[in-house]
């Protein structure tokens, strides 16, 4: 050790040792020249100076520098020599390092990554948790979610009970509110378009600790009612919508319709503090009701309703409070306060609790959406690892073997165990480095693709991952861990041997030893196959799900229409105003070129809205599902637009628009509410109980209502759109044309009949229906495409892993298979031998590989559609591609082994 | 002097680790020196043999050294004995007396 130390110190210092051994022999040769007054003669006794320098340097690089380098060398020549092992297990490692790396770091974008603010760590989010939807909160609009073991959980909060905490001296340094202000109509000097928005309280960006890009953020002052209205622009907004070097500060905007003052943009890579969004503009809370579609008294009303949930809320921690204390602290305000809005004794039960969440990574939808399906390709792509390192395992432990009689003449010849040993381990890391460098490669590819493949062609996706350093430096140690693990083992085995009984060993060596080695080769190929056959499975599943979903029958024609949203309330039309501007956009679609039909609903069909409402139906018994009847506004064109069939009574014409108390429904429908009647001319109410005073004037097929993956279709109900233009003001509506060819060529025409229209209309969501359609299973996509890729992968590996162990079973027989041909034994008993050891492996792999994917597909059922987690077809189709890998891997070697010449093999002895 | 016998092989360890025991510090010239004179002109220590000898010997920590000035008045370099090249001294001329003994042996039998 200490040696080792000397010797890098000599290297470090290099030039100092040049010049002490320079002067050394100087003096040296001039005290022999005083000695012997003649100069020659001196000469001649000394020798060659420069040989003695360079011998004594030698002294100090041989071993190290020197001893490395022979070691690559031969290394390179031992890997050259087997070049499709090496490229294979390069391969494998670099597929398993690389698909490793980019799952995880996407996971760590995801999990692990803060918030762009001050002092992140500090951060709390405000939630509350029950056991089921609490009676006492009369209203919630924003987000519920069942929270595992504990129920129902949400961020929302009274307006009222955020005031309270802010006048309350607390344990939070900060505190601050924030909502969405959902979809904006946003009118520029330079174009109108559609955004999204947030809503800040005036301590919002203080309490983030953010600096704004330019002019200043929205401050206490503006978040009170009656300031005039501001807003602060995302950088990113700022940069796409004005042309550059164009200050946006002092500017005047029009939002929904609303004029503006732009104060300030944020800065550069501020999205707020939920990570899966990123809002286009920030405006203050209290100015929420001069934006809103709803009536002002109405929007004014939440500010105060002590039972209307609605704010979500972040504080930063107060130095020295621990995330403990804040909660009791706050808990007990929170408790106090829905106390005091109890109204009845039955809202006693079930009380909201508060509870506090560390913020620093801000909220955590992106999380819920997106961690599961990460945690499932976590897990598979652990096993791909797994299945690498078992091949790299594999393979040096079959070389080690292969190499024991090299090892002993090596030894023999006086080689040191520990250099040979070093030898062996050069080996094994290049094999981990080579793998490394080529699975960064496949990291940065894979990072790329998995982004394409969750954003789904989605423009303003969010998640981004960068290629996560440290996770790089895991999945590499891993694979040097193996190597050396798996190079070590065999190494001191082999250079431990009594070198006469390794000298003497043939070839074809049964010894007992090797039968030992190839045991944990066995075990290793078993396990091998036995992965694959789960990753070969789960592939299976997600692929039959993904067919599964295309093949579903919609009731309805996606192919060939254009969609897109709109909103001109937003723009200041209201009451008959909104539907005129409808009706007369609608009849200008009709007439572009190319367009066959042009209809307008609430929503389009089968891209996971929902809008469901109770309906009366008078004389009827109370039905189970009444509340969930599903209503949807559509106008005259609709249904013949998406080609949905009518079963009776007629379609909504022109004249149902002036006179909106007609309704057409579903099959469904009439199943559930009038099994037995006809539904044609009965009146029905929508919404709790209201006057039914809406006639049935027809019935159609049903169709996929929410999505695709629906298992059961609710009743619904087509009403004009023109019955209610307040509620269809507030959600806007979607345009469905249908064209005779690409429908994104009817785009430019449309865009220009609405800035005709009305300039500051904007419109967005343009996209086809059936591209819409798909969005809605784009996680069964990503999961079927990257399952497949995953389980090709595992399968190659696998089967190379076959292949090289067999192969190397054949090579060491050689001579054995040729004293048994010599003896008589047919090629094709041969043959037969071979396979026989391969489909034992196989065997016994894909035995266990049943068992576990019985058991881990559960896991996975969740992801599934219209099968289960145990189809039997999946089951066993993946085990007869599996059967038929490694018969394909194990053919190759038992052929080239029943082909051996007995009299070669055994004159080879 | 023409025909100046070789050092044994192995001995020359073994000659150095002595010289810089009996003399103290001593720089390469002074170690040929003092075999040469101390053997009475029999053995000659090789400089292309004595230099790569002294730097294994600063690998394997049997000497160190040190730059000082020399009874000429030249900056000189100095090896000198750690407590370690005292040990395998003595592990040398152990061995050394064994082999020696042995072939004495061998030789007066005949």
């Amino acid at each position: 050790m200490r040696q080792l130390l000397r010797r890098l110190n000599f290297f470090f210092r290099r030039g100092r040792f040049e010049r002490d051994l320079e002067e050394e022999l100087r003096y040296h040769v001039d005290r022999l020249a005083e000695e012997q007054a003649d100069q020659g003669a001196s000469r001649r006794q000394f020798g060659s100076v420069a040989r003695v320098r360079e011998e004594s340097r030698r002294m100090w690089t041989t071993t190290v520098g020197e001893q490395l380098a022979q070691d690559i060398r031969y290394g390179v020549r031992a890997l050259a020599a087997n070049p499709l092992f090496t490229a294979m297990a390069i391969l494998s490692l670099a597929l398993g390092i690389g698909a490793n790396t980019a799952i995880y770091s996407f996971l760590d974008g995801i999990l692990l990554r803060d918030l762009p603010v001050a002092r992140p760590a500090e951060l709390v989010v405000l939630n509350w948790r029950a056991a089921d939807h609490p009676k006492v909160i009369h209203r919630l609009s924003g987000s519920q979610y069942r929270d595992g073991k504990h129920g129902v959980a949400s961020p929302n909060y009274p307006y009222a009970f955020y005031q309270d905490l802010q006048k309350a001296q607390n344990s939070l340094s900060a505190l601050f509110a924030y909502a969405p202000a959902w979809e904006l109509n946003i009118v520029t000097r330079y174009r109108a378009d559609v955004a999204e928005g947030e809503l800040v309280s005036g301590g919002f960006f203080r309490g983030l600790g953010v600096v704004p890009a330019a002019g200043r953020l929205i401050l206490d002052e503006d978040d009170r009612p009656g300031a005039p209205p501001v807003a602060v622009l995302s950088y990113k907004y700022w940069r796409s919508r004005y042309p550059a070097g164009v200050d946006a500060v002092g500017q005047s905007i029009r939002i929904n319709h609303v004029p503006v003052t732009v104060v300030g943009v944020a800065p550069p890579g501020f999205f707020g503090v939920n990570p899966s969004t990123s809002p286009a503009v920030y405006l203050p809370l209290r100015a929420a009701p001069v934006f809103s579609p709803k009536p002002a008294d109405d929007e004014q009303s939440k500010f105060v309703a002590r039972d209307s949930y609605w704010v979500e809320m972040m504080g930063r921690l107060s130095p020295g409070v621990s995330l403990e204390q804040a909660q009791v602290e706050l808990a007990g305000r929170f408790q106090q306060y829905v106390k005091s809005t109890i109204s009845s004794p039955k809202e006693k039960e079930n009380l909201p609790a508060l509870w506090l969440q560390r913020g620093a990574g801000g909220l955590d939808s992106l999380r819920r959406q997106y961690s599961e399906p990460l945690y499932i390709l976590m897990a598979m792509v652990g096993l791909i690892l797994a299945l690498a390192c078992a091949n790299i395992a594999n393979l040096l432990l079959a070389r080690a073997t292969a190499r024991r009689r090299e090892m002993a003449i090596r030894l023999s010849l006086g080689a040191s165990r520990g250099r040979v040993i070093g030898q062996l381990l050069t080996e094994s890391v290049m094999l981990s480095l080579a793998g490394a460098a080529l699975g960064l490669l496949v990291a940065l590819w894979g990072i790329r693709s998995i982004t394409w493949l969750l954003s789904n062609g989605q423009e303003d996706f969010t998640l981004h991952a960068s290629l996560s350093w440290p996770v790089l430096a895991f999945a590499f140690a891993l694979a040097l861990a193996t190597g050396v693990l798996f190079g070590l083992a065999p190494a001191l085995r082999a250079t431990g041997v009594d070198l006469t009984s390794g000298l003497k060993e043939t070839k074809a060596g049964s010894s007992g030893r090797q039968a030992r080695h190839f045991g944990l080769g066995q075990a290793l190929l078993t396990a091998q196959v036995a992965v694959s056959l789960v990753l070969v499975v789960a592939a299976g599943l997600f692929v039959r799900t993904l067919s599964n979903l295309h093949s579903v029958d919609l009731g309805f024609n996606r192919e060939n229409i254009l969609i897109f949203y709109m909103n001109a309330r937003q723009s200041g039309y209201e009451g008959p105003a909104l539907a005129k501007v409808y009706g007369d956009l609608l009849d200008r679609f009709a007439r572009v070129p190319g367009v066959r039909g042009a209809s307008l609903s609430k929503s389009p069909l089968a891209i996971g809205s929902w809008n469901s409402t109770e309906v009366t139906i008078p004389g009827a018994p109370p039905v189970e599902g009444r509340r969930d009847t599903c209503v949807e506004p559509v106008d005259a064109s609709f249904l013949a637009t998406l080609q949905i069939p009518m079963l009776g009574g007629r379609d909504f014409d022109q004249h149902d628009m002036q006179s909106p108390r007609v309704a057409i429904v579903s099959e469904e429908f009439v199943k559930k509410f009038f099994p037995k009647e006809n539904p044609l001319g009965r009146r029905i109410g929508i919404g709790g109980n209201k006057t039914a005073d809406i006639e049935i004037v027809g019935i159609s097929r049903t169709t996929r209502y929410n999505s695709i993956k629906e298992t059961e279709t609710p009743p619904v109900v087509y009403v004009p759109y023109t019955g209610d233009l307040d509620d269809l003001g507030r959600s806007g509506v979607f345009f469905e044309l249908r064209t005779a060819g690409d429908p994104f060529l009817a785009l430019n025409t449309v865009r220009q009949i609405v800035r005709q229209q009305d300039a500051s209309i904007a419109i967005s969501y343009t996209n086809t229906l059936a591209a819409q359609i798909d969005l809605t299973i784009g996680k069964e996509r990503t999961f079927a495409q990257l399952c497949t890729c995953f389980a090709v992968l595992a399968l190659i590996i696998a089967c190379v892993g076959l292949y090289g162990t067999i192969s190397y079973t054949v090579a060491r027989r050689t001579s054995e298979i040729g004293i048994r041909m010599a003896l008589g034994a047919e090629r094709r008993r041969i043959l037969w031998m071979v396979l026989r050891e391969m489909f034992s492996i196989a065997g016994v792999g894909l035995a266990i590989g049943l068992g576990a994917a019985w058991g881990a597909t559960r896991f996975v059922e969740s992801f599934l559609f219209g099968l289960k987690h145990n189809d039997p077809a999946v089951l066993a189709f993946s085990v007869v591609v599996l059967a038929g890998a490694a018969l394909a891997a194990g053919y190759a070697p038992a052929r080239r082994a029943s082909r051996v010449d007995p009299m070669a093999a055994l004159r080879h002895e | 002097m023409e025909t100046r016998p070789d050092i044994p092989s192995g001995t020359l360890y073994m000659l150095i680790l002595k010289t810089l025991a009996r003399r103290g510090a001593l720089h390469g010239y002074g170690i040929t020196q003092h075999i040469r004179q101390s053997s009475n002109d029999v053995l000659q220590v090789d400089e292309g043999s004595l230099y790569p000898a002294l730097q294994r010997m600063l690998i394997r920590g049997w000497v160190r050294d040190e730059w000082k000035i020399s009874e000429n008045n030249r900056r000189a370099r100095y090896y000198s004995l750690t407590p370690e090249g005292r040990k395998q001294l003595a592990r040398e001329v152990r061995q050394f007396d064994h082999v020696m003994s042995a072939i004495s042996r061998v030789i007066q039998e005949v």
